[in-house]
């Protein structure tokens, strides 16, 4: 009992550090709202301050729910792509799978754009601008699986990441460099989309997104438990490895390809943060792992965004940084741990 | 005589690698193979010979160029994917190595086919999992992780996760590789243990022969180009394992139940001595290439001479003789004479 006790313990501590660490990130930031003044404001929607309000209202949440959900959905599809590729270095980020929804959006907004509603960024162009990253994500993750399925090796997989990434990058150039100056610079707008770009209109699809890829995520618990033996094993189980393949696949585009989408590419939650779930739990169930990922996600999301904005300053740090500074270290660290990581397929 | 009903049927498999070309790699044809309720079956052959590949089409991983492969007598690929689950279990040549993951929720992983779509364990399929943890002997493990217990013990956790499948078949690939001597007769014999207890069929593949000989129920014989059943009594006595290793030094000792490496043999030498202490002298003699004749005192000969206390090795040889303390110091000196 004593072991549940500790665990119940464990997820009280994660559940209450996320709910503080969304207020802290609502009170914090470039202007100083008095404590009091933003508590009336989340709890009435009111304000005697109309800036104050605009500020809460149109800037702090907005930007704290879209780090909530990037850090959910981003830790949740590198769980689902560490499990399914057996292999504990994949994420969205380092397998290209962002790269993908960065060309989506590219060839959508450059290649396509005379006559899009994109520019304008209404409801209308979110999805159109949501559904190309999916389509672009989707793409790399299949490439990605057709060529996994011949290639057994972690690392030649993850250096075809790279090659994948490498590549998207320099299409990207080519269609900078083919596009005119109204097109060009709108993509540019969007690669240095952040947290904080994220309008409420935005919002209007990226939650809804980010929600369904979760909502099949936890459906496909059973699967990913019976996928980490690997997929002869899962299959002599009675597994139906194609469409489980398909609907993973499915749910990791939605959540990757959503966020790249409006916060452009932000790396290294989705390796890093299922790691940290696995030692705190100490678990390979995804009963556990799952909802434990997408706290931690959430926690170190809003903790990179309320770093990245120094508080009572006026300049913002690039969030991908923080991201990266937080992620690198735990990455060596398993890299050094996993000594036999070409043993682990 | 009522014959037993032969629960698993191979009918005329032909398996292999479709190409997309015009050509099928084809790795082997006509297979003709049975087997009964709560048997054990050693699947022997050669190196690449195909028996990965065979147990793969048995368990519905990869499906035959050709044949049929019949359960029940109902066709494998007439069985819904859930059913065939909770009918065949199978273990693999991979090596599980996923951190933190515990070896009872790797037993209860078999409980897959069983539980809902949210993989809910009820107390029947706990019950389940724990029993099977029971029968391999492992319950003492149950909170370790999968990567710190040995490979013995792995095997025996990968068996114990078919128990908790439940399933009447049970499908192995090389149980036994990568095994030391004593978990390679322990790991058959439990099997052996399971197919007459719990009534299961269980097949194996394995290159351990004399294992598989003294275990095993049937034997499924792979050679280059046909393939044999029977008890491995029946095999021995007809001669058949001897075309197993046909074109090597390797021969089959028909009284001993062993394989041994054809030795040219060059000259005889006598010996003289009873029990072990004889066997194992004519064993080693035999090592040099000599030809062993029981009593002969004509040509050169070795006496055993033992009392209680003390064992000599006599060598008698053109009336002279030297005495050996141990059959190490003969073989030396047998080995000098021969040179010249």
């Amino acid at each position: 009992m004593q072991i549940k006790k500790q665990i119940i313990f464990k997820w009280l501590i994660l559940v209450i550090a996320l709910i503080g660490l969304f207020i802290a990130d609502i009170i914090l930031g470039s202007v100083n709202i008095p404590f009091k003044e933003v508590l009336k404001i989340l709890f009435t929607g009111q304000s005697d301050h109309s800036e104050y309000f605009t500020i809460i209202y149109h800037f702090r949440i907005p930007k704290a729910l879209t780090a909530l959900f990037a850090g959910f959905a981003l830790s949740v599809s590198g769980l689902q792509m560490q499990t399914i590729f057996k292999n504990p270095l994949a994420g969205p980020y380092v397998l290209g799978i962002s790269s993908g929804a960065s060309l989506g959006v590219a060839i959508l907004v450059m290649g396509i754009s005379s006559f899009t509603v994109v520019s304008q960024f209404g409801v209308l162009g979110n999805w159109t601008i949501v559904i190309a990253a999916w389509l672009g994500s989707g793409l790399i993750l299949f490439l990605i699986l057709a060529i996994s399925t011949r290639v057994k090796d972690i690392m030649t997989i993850l250096i075809l990441g790279i090659m994948f990434g490498s590549a998207t990058a320099a299409v990207v150039n080519i269609l900078q460099y083919f596009s005119n100056e109204s097109m060009l610079k709108a993509f540019i707008i969007w690669t240095m989309g952040s947290l904080g770009g994220v309008t409420l209109s935005q919002l209007k699809v990226l939650i809804p997104s980010v929600f369904v890829g979760l909502f099949i995520t936890f459906l496909l618990i059973k699967i990913l438990n019976a996928m980490l033996v690997g997929e002869n094993y899962a299959k002599s189980m009675g597994l139906n490895v194609q469409l489980s393949r398909f609907l993973v696949f499915f749910s990791t585009s939605l959540l990757a390809g959503s966020i790249t989408a409006f916060c452009g590419p932000i790396g290294f939650i989705g390796i890093a943060v299922p790691h940290v779930a696995r030692i705190l739990f100490k678990t390979a169930n995804h009963k556990t792992l799952l909802p434990g990922t997408m706290i931690i996600g959430g926690i170190v999301l809003l903790f990179s965004d309320i770093v990245s904005q120094l508080p009572g300053q006026e300049k913002i740090l690039p969030i991908n940084s923080i991201t990266a500074l937080i992620g690198i270290p735990v990455i060596i660290w398993i890299i050094i741990k996993n000594k036999k990581l070409a043993a682990v397929s | 005589m009522e014959k037993p009903d032969k629960i698993l049927k191979v009918e005329n498999l032909k398996i292999g690698y479709s190409s997309k070309k015009n050509t099928d790699n084809i790795l082997f044809e006509n297979i003709r193979l049975s087997g009964c309720d709560g048997e054990l079956i050693a699947l022997v052959g050669k190196n690449g010979v195909g028996k990965s590949t065979l147990l793969r089409n048995i368990t519905g991983l990869q499906n035959p160029l050709n044949g049929e492969i019949k359960y029940y007598n109902k066709s494998l690929k007439d069985y819904y994917r859930s059913d065939f689950a909770k009918m065949v279990s199978f273990v693999s040549t991979e090596i599980i190595n996923v951190n933190n993951l515990k070896v009872i929720d790797l037993v209860s992983l078999g409980r897959f086919p069983h539980t809902n779509w949210f993989g809910k364990l009820k107390s029947e399929d706990i019950l389940q999992s724990e029993k099977a943890l029971q029968m391999v002997g492992m319950n003492g493990l149950r909170e370790k992780n999968i990567n710190e217990i040995s490979d013995g013990e792995r095997q025996r956790v990968m068996i114990a996760r078919t128990l908790a499948q439940n399933t009447k078949f049970i499908v192995l690939d090389e149980p036994t590789a990568f095994l030391d001597l004593p978990n390679k007769y322990e790991i058959v014999h439990l099997l052996n243990r399971l197919s007459k207890e719990e009534n299961k069929t269980i097949l194996f593949s394995t290159h351990d022969l004399n294992i598989a000989i003294q275990e095993a129920d049937k034997i499924w014989l792979m050679l280059d180009n046909e393939i044999f059943e029977g008890a491995p009594e029946d095999l021995i006595l007809n001669d058949t394992f001897n075309k197993l290793f046909e074109n090597s030094n390797l021969h089959f000792d028909k009284i001993k139940g062993d394989f041994r490496l054809k030795r040219k043999h060059k000259e005889k030498i006598g010996l003289f001595g009873e029990g072990a202490r004889y066997n194992w002298t004519k064993k080693a003699l035999e090592r040099l290439n000599f030809t062993v004749e029981k009593g002969n005192e004509y040509i050169t000969n070795i006496k055993i001479e033992a009392d209680d206390n003390s064992c000599k090795w006599v060598l008698k040889s053109n009336n002279k003789i030297k005495y050996f303390e141990s059959i190490y110091e003969l073989s030396l000196f047998l080995k000098k004479q021969t040179k010249f």
